[in-house]
């Protein structure tokens, strides 16, 4: 059952359209959010979170308009991407400040369980403004895990920590879905996704580009043809020679570089080796050119 | 409360009082320095009208604090930590506007001490401490009532602020007789002149079509609060909080 429904929502700023006709649901457990720097994920993090009005459509969190409704926020809390913190509070005075706010009878009490749950006990008097950025994240984190919200919505919350602190937090994000709350985590690392999220929704240029389970995501991705430059000292050659092989879809020469879109390119780092040597040709350098995450969402998206 | 508290400590950062509250000690300073070559039967009448004319100053400093109310929050991004919170957009918006209040009211006070002084130090008759004080403070509230929602609503808030203080209060205020109503200086004046005694003052200037009077003042007072409450709990509710 759905907690977390986001129904045609479309957010535009201006001319700007950040988020187009999106609708889906969240359930129990924990979601991840993916895609490339200004994909929209923010914007619908926010419009969810009812900071942001949707221009079009409709957000309901356990049946509530987090806009009209602010007693949602009993048991809904988002951590901001923004690094933005109350600098001159020290960590426990951020976190009761939270819980009193929160309407918390024992904010005090409440400061001190988030507090080591995040383990950020020993630095709890110290101010923020003099956390690294891995505390900071973990400070927020706390603040929102005050009210015990079943809904909680974590907006690039690794970024910033180091291994220890992200495997740290990724272990209590998973428990929290696993104890049944609803965790959505936005991110444009996929590996950092893959750790803690059962579902993934990719968004693309305002856009859901993908919903399903990380494996399903991985295998649309591993689908895609993969393109490969090299420089070498005679590419129409080693073109001429690959283009007849099954793996090889197409090859592009131009001056001393050589493009190739291959089905796996795995193999093409195979084949290269075994025909410079046979012709006598130089490799000075052999580059993947669409690895970043926008061309393999773009490629979900559009098929290109 | 707690939410008050946090807004008006914020508010309350020392490198800026410390200016807002010379910005707001203005009068004092210029009688201080005036006051020195006025003769002994000038000094009181000086000390009652100086308010009038150079107070104006106090307006510029309640703007530049009150707008930061909430529009601090807003730029800094730690307005999320507020606003999501299980709390009526009403209240969050009484708590804004008290907050406000507070802060232009601290300010001020610190004028007024200045100014007191100035006039303890040449002699002047006190008797206008407290009217002089109801005058601060009226102003305290009126404005922040204005300018706590236009810091939310605008991200140039001083300069819309500024708009506001030189077009209507300076300027049409003195020109329309109907604008005069729309110019919180001339409503907190409005209460002064009615608590001291302004013989020979330049009253009309100050006041404009303003009728002086304690009880007209502080309805008009109320229903700028109301209206400023009213425009907040709206952009609260309806706008973009990021």
């Amino acid at each position: 059952m759905n907690t977390v429904e986001v129904n045609e929502v479309s957010k535009w700023f201006g001319p700007k359209v950040a988020v187009s006709e999106v609708s889906i649901g969240f359930g129990p457990g924990v979601t991840g959010l993916l895609g490339p720097n200004g994909a929209g994920k923010t914007t619908l993090m926010r419009v969810i979170a009812g900071l942001q009005v949707p221009s079009q459509g409709s957000v309901s969190v356990l049946g509530r308009d987090p806009r009209v409704d602010p007693s949602i926020y009993r048991s809904m809390t988002l951590v901001p991407e923004d690094e933005a913190i109350y600098e001159h509070l020290t960590g426990r005075q951020f976190i009761e400040l939270s819980a009193r706010l929160a309407g918390i009878a024992d904010p005090k009490g409440r400061a001190r369980e988030v507090l080591e749950i995040v383990e950020l006990t020993d630095a709890a008097d110290r101010a923020l403004g003099g956390y690294s950025k891995g505390m900071r994240q973990r400070a927020k984190v706390a603040s929102a895990l005050v009210p015990d919200p079943e809904v909680l919505l974590l907006d690039e919350p690794l970024n910033g920590a180091d291994p220890v602190q992200r495997a740290q937090l990724i272990r209590l994000f998973k428990e929290l879905g696993a104890a049944g709350r609803t965790v959505i985590v936005s991110s444009h690392v996929l590996r950092e996704v893959e750790r803690m999220a059962d579902r993934v929704i990719a968004m693309v240029d305002g856009r859901l580009a993908a919903v399903g389970s990380v494996a399903t995501i991985r295998a649309a991705m591993t689908d895609k043809p993969r393109q490969v430059f090299v420089d070498c000292s005679n590419p129409r050659v080693l073109a001429s020679e690959l283009i007849g092989t099954s793996n090889v879809l197409g090859v592009q020469v131009n001056d001393e570089l050589l493009m190739i879109e291959a089905a796996d390119a795995r193999e093409v780092a195979m084949q290269l080796p075994r025909l410079a040597v046979a012709h006598d040709i130089s490799i000075s350098r052999v580059e993947p050119a669409d690895e970043s995450l926008e061309s393999v969402f773009r490629y979900l998206v559009e098929g290109r | 409360m707690v939410l008050t508290m946090h807004l008006y400590r914020r508010l309350m950062q020392r490198s800026r009082v410390f200016w807002l509250i010379l910005l707001a000690s203005v009068p004092g300073l210029i009688f201080g320095i005036a006051g020195i070559d006025l003769a002994p039967d000038d000094l009181s009448e000086a000390f009652v009208g100086i308010m009038l004319s150079v107070g104006f100053t106090y307006a510029i400093a309640a703007l530049i604090l009150t707008v930061s109310t909430l529009r601090d929050e807003r730029d800094a991004g730690t307005l999320p930590y507020l606003y999501m919170r299980p709390i009526p957009r009403w209240s969050v918006a009484v708590s804004s506007l008290l907050a406000g209040i507070l802060a232009a009211g601290t300010i001020a006070v610190g004028g007024w001490v200045a100014t007191v002084l100035a006039g303890l130090i040449h002699g002047a008759d006190m008797a206008v401490i407290i009217p002089g004080a109801a005058l601060l403070l009226a102003a305290a509230v009126g404005y922040a009532a204005i300018f706590v929602p236009v810091g939310y609503l605008f991200s140039r808030s001083v300069l819309v602020g500024l708009g506001y203080l030189i077009l209507v209060e300076l300027a049409l205020s003195g020109l329309v007789s109907g604008l005069a109503q729309l110019s919180i200086w001339r409503i907190a004046a409005s209460i002064y002149v009615d608590l001291v005694d302004t013989t020979g003052l330049p009253i009309d200037e100050a006041l404009g079509a303003v009728a002086p009077g304690v009880g007209g003042g502080l309805v008009k007072l109320g229903v700028v609060l109301v209206l400023g409450l009213g425009v907040l709990t709206w952009a609260l509710q309806k706008r973009d909080a990021l």
